[in-house]
């Protein structure tokens, strides 16, 4: 396994005459959790996709886990979760994640064992047979997030993975991610919910109109007597 | 590890394939397949107990049954087509513009397993379709007209090397274009390809624009003709079946090779 699970080298994303990032230096190393903030419109999206391999950079060189994110290789291992989840609502939840554990590379019985774990996981074991266009907002988004646990991933991006859920998704949620760091799982969460990112990430990046405002472990970035929020306001100056 | 490729492949084919199946226009196509079958069941069953007079003399059925039945072919071929290209003009398309290829695309799989799957799902109920009509209608031809069925054999692997053709540059095209612009381009091309192919075929000249057609178009519809030859003897077009089967063999590599280069440009949304 790669040591630095994912960077970004000088990279720049041009869309006409906007840049949506400029000359990002980004990495994460293996093992670590690190929140990706900014406002609206900063770029962080932008970043994700590129390091998915969705869009090329327009400069600079994006590596996932060692390899061009455009080597599927470089996504053995990975699992995402997008911010604008959509699922195909004529599949069953259970035959949509049977889907996904073939792609994610499980064989045969590991199959079965995976999905009614990851089931039992975000609590839709009833809901297997279940259309997924029938399920509510936050269901769909515990689909997104057992589809992400299966295969037991080594990178788990996360474009804003509470959207959707109710107090109790949320705290579920960040559960499952913290688990999933404690046995050695790397973590992008790109997110708005400043205190998730706090209790879950052991470092933060802020991306602000495209360039890297800060980047660095949490109590780098936090001064004394700050919260993550202050220190963001700070840093994207407003 | 990564899975191996035919694993990948067959799993994404199989979905596709299940997503063309939900979707609400086959239960459409299934009732303009019966009647289809229906009218041409009606076209053939005169053999024998009609006359047919050509500038006032009598002409057998017989003499003219080979021609119906060349005509009712390719109509069905074009039409088995036609039905690809629609099917496929939002198949992959839909799946990239609602963001569902990108849980797919972040697992390690490749652009091109993707496409490729996509384009067998939407392909899929087309050769099911145009299999059944094709093959019910030449049983029909055969039965009561006595056609060569080795000639309906190879015009169907014609018709579904067409319909190859115009499903991948159908898909190839919905990356750029909207849903119903790409279906009016399906029938607009198709149509005129069409329209030049059999007038080119027997003998009419269209000027510049149509001998452009003729040359640099898939034959959808001469490799059809031509494939049925035996049909129409002794009046056939003077084509070299060899060279059709080359060109549409190369239409074929042609249209997955656009099609893989337009999806491997395509960016992705998140």
């Amino acid at each position: 396994m790669a040591t630095v699970a994912l960077e970004l080298s000088g990279v720049s994303k041009r869309y006409g005459r906007r840049y949506a990032l400029r000359d990002v230096d980004l990495s994460l190393a293996a093992g670590s959790a690190l929140g990706l903030l900014g406002p609206n419109g900063a770029g962080k999206t932008s970043a994700l996709r590129m390091l998915l391999g969705f869009t090329r950079p327009t400069a600079g060189t994006v590596r996932l886990q060692g390899l061009s994110p455009r080597d599927p290789a470089s996504r053995v291992g990975l699992a995402y979760l997008p911010e604008r989840l959509t699922l195909p609502s004529r599949m069953t939840v259970g035959s949509f994640l049977r889907h996904h554990a073939v792609l994610a590379g499980l064989n045969g019985a590991e199959i079965d064992r995976d999905v009614e774990a990851v089931l039992a996981q975000t609590g839709l074991t009833a809901r297997v047979r279940d259309r997924i266009g029938s399920l509510s907002k936050g269901l769909t988004q515990r689909v997104g997030f057992a589809q992400a646990f299966l295969a037991r991933p080594n990178l788990l991006i996360l474009d804003e993975p509470t959207s959707g859920l109710d107090p109790i998704g949320v705290r579920d949620a960040r559960d499952w991610i913290l688990a999933a760091r404690e046995r050695g799982c790397s973590i992008l969460v790109s997110s708005h919910l400043l205190s998730e990112v706090e209790r879950t990430c052991d470092q933060v990046a802020i991306i602000d109109e495209g360039t890297l405002a800060a980047k660095g472990a949490l109590d780098e970035i936090v001064e004394a007597g700050e919260t993550l929020e202050d220190a963001f306001v700070r840093l994207v100056g407003k | 590890m990564r899975p191996a490729t035919t694993r990948i492949f067959s799993e994404l084919a199989r979905e596709a394939l299940r997503d063309a199946m939900r979707r609400r226009i086959v239960p459409v196509i299934a009732v303009f397949a019966l009647l289809s079958l229906l009218a041409v069941d009606s076209c053939t069953s005169c053999a024998g107990s009609s006359q047919v007079a050509q500038n006032g003399k009598q002409v057998s059925v017989d003499d003219i049954s080979g021609w119906a039945g060349m005509l009712i072919f390719s109509v069905l071929s074009l039409w088995t087509m036609v039905l690809a290209g629609l099917l496929a003009s939002d198949h992959l398309a839909e799946t990239v513009f609602d963001g569902s290829a990108n849980l797919v695309l972040a697992r390690p799989v490749r652009r091109s397993e993707f496409a490729l799957a996509r384009l067998a799902g939407a392909l899929g109920i087309a050769y099911v379709t145009g299999a059944v009509v094709l093959t019910a209608s030449t049983y029909l031809l055969y039965l009561r007209n006595g056609v060569s069925l080795g000639a309906a054999v190879w015009a169907g692997l014609a018709c579904a090397a067409g319909a190859f053709v115009v499903a991948a540059l159908a898909m190839a095209l919905s990356l750029r274009l909207a849903r119903v612009a790409t279906a009016m381009s399906v029938l607009f091309l198709v149509g005129a390809i069409t329209f030049v192919n059999v007038f080119t075929l027997f003998g009419a000249s269209l000027g510049r624009v149509g001998h452009v057609l003729q040359y640099f178009t898939p034959p959808l519809c001469t490799a059809v003709v031509v494939a049925l030859k035996p049909w129409i003897a002794p009046v056939a077009p003077a084509v070299d079946p060899t060279i059709m089967a080359l060109k549409l063999g190369f239409w074929v590599v042609a249209s997955a090779l656009i099609l893989l280069a337009a999806f491997r440009k395509q960016e992705l949304g998140s």
